[in-house]
């Protein structure tokens, strides 16, 4: 019941549910701890919900760098310990037309922390008349989501965006990148890295394996949509917790393109056909060396 | 048992405690250790229930087995017992082992380090242990575990060998590794092996401690088994070509070791016809590791020009 209570309260404060704690006769008035929100620092610990599942973090993203842009794709299954919640939830998010997010994680988190960026970025973008660039957000995200380390807070986002040219020239020094795309991953105990390939949540393994072999900087952008699609289907084959659908986005100067969703069904069965039609093959021929 | 005293396996009070596999149902009744062959259980001997094979070994009383070796724990196996030692390090599985069936016969990989928690215990080790001149097995789990398994299995296959003028099959050989295995179920005892052979055509099965057994055409095992999945998913055909199937089954255990850290070192590589199986040389993947980042930087500066 105090949780019906503090959503009255006017926008979204950072740390609130540590700030309940805190206070001396917590349940009995929300509103006065609410109040000085502003002027109190958030805990890092807070006591937390017991969460009515374990969290699996089910999901295969990966997102990588090539001389095309950047390449992201994502499956679309959302589970939740063994249930698939929903089997087409949209786990590519993209934040403004030339930044795109893959989240992982807790869907619910990830898509609230995404608006969150949303809006912190086109307020800064009013604020300041210039984009602020794929490693800024990644800075500010994970910033944003400092005050909640150690909580239930799950989210691992992978931002993939293009930095046009207001951000600056000369912020990168290396000659063979002569283009603005970043890749960064951000999760919420802290890490933020920026790379050329990453891949995200249980079935990134199995990804990434693909993606190894497969992955360099002079790929053409079909190519490159192959192999991520292959990447993501064979992680749904051997994942239990990815599954149905693939989505892909490529992200260049001119901003965002997404593909269509495609069924991953639809491949494993043409694979199952090829793998049967072997089997007859297979006891037709007799065993040589 | 010559293995046994190698081993020294000794309690702190109490007495060694040998059980026959049929009198697991009864009551425990312990016997001196001497007396290997009790003359109450000599008929198991020529039984045709399990087709003449004692199927003697030891069991070590689960309250006090703790004591003896130090077994790294594992984290898979439920702990029902709550006298335990302090182990140094937590185990992790660490290997990358794989086999599959193709039209030539099987093929059998796994890398060569040894992890113990955050240490490369030993770079060199050996995961694929020939068993007889068609059988070799893949061990993952504990190391420790795995090479004593080994070493009963091939004495009990060499045993039923001997005394039946011919040679188990590799179905069976499964079934009587699993059931050597089952009383060890429930303890810390980690035991994940691949049994690659050949006896009327090539054959795959995957036994674990917890009980599994499982016969198909391909297995990975393993922390890096997901890497390794995911080349051996794609690649993997019935129809490829002894060359294409050593250089997948490389591939495999190359990618996994690239990404996970718990496998490493070299790669081991033993090809199983209806000839016998036949070894190829050790393979540094540190080499493999250079061709490949030098390929990809060639790719990019032919891309480029």
């Amino acid at each position: 019941c105090t949780r019906a209570k503090t959503l009255s309260s006017p926008c979204v404060l950072f740390g609130q549910r540590a700030l309940q704690n805190c206070s001396a006769d917590s349940s009995e008035d929300p509103f006065l701890t609410s109040s000085t929100l502003p002027t109190c620092l958030p805990f890092a610990s807070s006591q937390s919900v017991p969460l009515p599942f374990p969290m699996a973090h089910g999901t295969t993203t990966l997102a990588f760098m090539f001389q095309g842009g950047v390449l992201a794709a994502a499956d679309t299954r959302s589970s939740c310990s063994g249930l698939v919640a929903c089997p087409a939830s949209q786990k590519i998010l993209p934040i403004h037309s030339h930044l795109v997010g893959l989240t992982s994680g807790t869907s619910a988190d990830c898509a609230l922390w995404k608006r969150i960026l949303a809006r912190e970025l086109r307020l800064y973008q009013l604020r300041h008349g210039r984009r602020l660039s794929t490693s800024g957000a990644a800075k500010l995200l994970s910033h944003m989501l400092h005050p909640f380390k150690g909580t239930e807070l799950c989210v691992a986002a992978t931002l993939c965006g293009w930095d046009g040219g207001e951000t600056g020239p000369g912020s990168r020094g290396e000659t063979t990148k002569n283009q603005m795309t970043d890749l960064f991953y951000v999760c919420s105990d802290g890490t933020r890295l920026r790379g050329m390939l990453f891949s995200v949540g249980s079935g990134s393994p199995y990804a990434y394996s693909i993606l190894d072999q497969g992955v360099h900087w002079g790929l053409t952008v079909d190519e490159a949509k192959s192999i991520a699609r292959e990447a993501v289907y064979r992680a749904t084959y051997r994942d239990a917790y990815s599954g149905n659908c693939v989505d892909m986005y490529h992200i260049t100067s001119k901003g965002w393109t997404r593909r269509n969703r495609e069924d991953l069904k639809e491949e494993y069965y043409r694979e199952k056909e090829r793998r049967k039609h072997e089997k007859t093959e297979r006891r037709d021929v007799t065993f040589s060396d | 048992m010559a293995l046994e005293d190698v081993c020294s396996f000794k309690e702190r009070s109490v007495q060694h405690k040998w059980f026959s596999f049929s009198s697991l149902g009864d009551a425990a009744i312990p016997f001196p250790m001497s007396d290997h062959y009790n003359l109450r259980y000599s008929r198991l001997e020529t039984s045709e229930n399990n087709c003449g094979v004692p199927l003697h070994f030891f069991i070590p009383p689960l309250p006090h087995s703790s004591s003896f070796i130090k077994r790294p724990l594992s984290s898979f196996c439920p702990p029902k017992n709550s006298m335990t030692v302090q182990r140094p390090f937590r185990l992790a599985h660490g290997t990358t082992t794989l086999g599959f069936i193709f039209q030539g016969g099987v093929i059998a990989a796994a890398d060569t380090r040894a992890s113990a928690g955050g240490l490369v215990a030993c770079p060199a080790v050996h995961k694929i242990t020939p068993i007889h001149s068609h059988l070799v097995v893949t061990s993952s789990g504990s190391g420790a575990d795995c090479m004593l398994w080994e070493r009963i299995l091939i004495r009990e296959i060499r045993l039923y060998q001997l005394r039946h003028g011919h040679r188990l099959s590799i179905r069976a050989t499964a079934k009587l590794l699993s059931s050597m295995l089952h009383p060890f179920k429930g303890t810390e005892m980690c035991v994940a092996l691949t049994l690659c052979g050949w006896d009327n055509g090539p054959k795959l099965i995957y036994v674990c401690s917890d009980g599994a057994r499982l016969q198909g055409d391909v297995f990975s095992v393993g922390s890096g088994s997901p890497y390794a999945y995911g080349v051996l998913d794609r690649e993997l055909r019935w129809s490829l070509s002894k060359g294409e199937a050593i250089s997948l089954a490389r591939e495999a255990v190359f990618r996994a070791t690239h990404r996970d850290a718990y496998s490493g070192n070299n790669v081991d590589l033993f090809h199983i016809t209806a000839q016998g199986w036949s070894q190829r040389k050790r393979e540094d993947l540190k080499e493999e590791y250079y061709r490949d980042k030098e390929k990809k930087g060639k790719k990019k500066n032919d891309k480029l020009k």
